[in-house]
């Protein structure tokens, strides 16, 4: 498969997971990885909402919102509220809003720990999870 | 017309073979001898790897392209609509407007069947959409045009037929897919073993397909599930992609 087949692949997995076209939101020419403590957890629909304090390297703390999955599906991959611990050091990777804002999708969270999940709305970055279950 | 109805009679004898192969015995039945469809469903739209305390993994489904019908001449326009600028129209999801059926079916959300000898009823976590379909009744013979359509059953050995008409010009399928309000479905349950079914849905839409043409899914029971609160509306933010941060950063 080329590159080309595999980016289009992953574009349309996004456009079909969430309840809204994932590219009228996010920018996926923009991704992002950043490590801050999570601040505030909203387990709301139709998405949830963490905020990250990102602290840069002169010490100034930018506060940034990551939208993820919904609670429901979320919660029947096995990932509830109590897996994410405000207070925690979080890393989260995703792809920045469109408008510039400090918000962004939240599509794999890694914890200080090095565990890792899939919360967001690409299935197609964590291929494992469809052929084996998932592990405690 | 006639050509049409006999690829649909032959369409549904398809799964007759099928059927025939499914483990009789292992099929949980109600008292009067009718397969048991109750409980909490993991729908098309899950991997069905049941994991430990019963998880199982939402995954992106859609109609598979290679399984549909051609398109009528003309029909592309209809079929694949042209952002218009409108979210409303161009991705009506987005404002909490409902799936609809079928798209509601690949939703990956749980699915709940509630089931006495005379109706069934869907409910779909999604949205909180539902449908009460009754058993062994005639569509009504005007039928508004809705999102959910007007569903009657029967059953056809140990396999429920599921029969809908009435549905407005909706979003097929997320990427932007539609059908128009021809569409009929026959939506064929059949247990494969104790806890899974095959769900193989005709999609027969005469202004858009040369003729109908099926796709065959399965659905996963889970034991532990509930259905859970779903409200779309509840923290709706950036719609149409304008994420403020006045929107977002509260």
């Amino acid at each position: 498969m080329s590159k080309l087949a595999i980016v289009g692949l992953l574009l349309l997995s996004s456009a079909a997971f969430a309840h809204h076209a994932y590219t009228a939101e996010f920018d996926t020419t923009k991704p992002i990885k950043l490590t801050g403590v999570l601040r505030r957890l909203e387990w709301t629909n139709p998405h949830i909402w963490l905020y990250l304090d990102v602290k840069d390297e002169n010490g100034k703390i930018t506060s940034w919102g990551f939208s993820a999955s919904p609670p429901g599906m979320l919660t029947r991959r096995g990932i509830t509220k109590t897996s994410l611990k405000l207070g925690e050091v979080l890393t989260i990777s995703g792809h920045r809003a469109k408008d510039g804002s400090n918000n962004a999708s939240g599509n794999i969270v890694t914890f200080a720990d090095g565990r890792d999940a899939l919360i967001g709305q690409d299935q197609a970055l964590r291929p494992a999870e469809l052929a084996s279950p998932p592990q405690k | 017309m006639r050509t049409r109805l006999a690829m649909l009679v032959a369409l549904s004898s398809l799964s007759l073979p099928a059927a025939a192969q499914s483990n009789a015995k292992a099929v949980p039945r109600m008292p009067d001898g009718k397969p048991n469809f109750n409980g909490v469903w993991a729908g098309p739209a899950f991997a069905h790897n049941v994991g430990p305390n019963d998880t199982d993994t939402p995954v992106v489904t859609n109609f598979d392209p290679r399984r549909m019908a051609p398109l009528l001449a003309g029909a592309e326009k209809m079929f694949r609509q042209a952002p218009t600028g409108d979210v409303r129209h161009d991705d009506p999801t987005e404002l909490c407007l409902p799936d609809g059926h079928p798209r509601e079916a690949l939703a990956p959300y749980a699915q709940q069947i509630v089931q006495t000898p005379d109706t069934i009823v869907w409910l779909y976590e999604y949205m909180h959409f539902f449908r009460v379909i009754p058993m062994n009744k005639p569509h009504p013979a005007d039928v508004d045009s809705t999102f959910m359509g007007d569903a009657v059953a029967k059953w056809d050995g140990d396999t429920l037929v599921i029969d809908t008409i009435g549905l407005r010009e909706w979003t097929l399928a997320a990427s932007n897919q539609w059908h128009s309000d021809a569409l009929h479905t026959v939506e064929r349950l059949r247990y494969i073993d104790a806890t899974t079914v095959s769900y193989e849905i005709l999609i027969d839409d005469s202004k858009l397909f040369t003729k109908p043409w099926s796709q065959e899914f399965q659905m996963k029971l889970h034991p532990t599930w509930k259905l859970l609160e779903q409200v779309c509306e509840e923290n709706n933010r950036c719609e149409s992609g304008k994420c403020t941060p006045s929107d977002v950063q509260k």
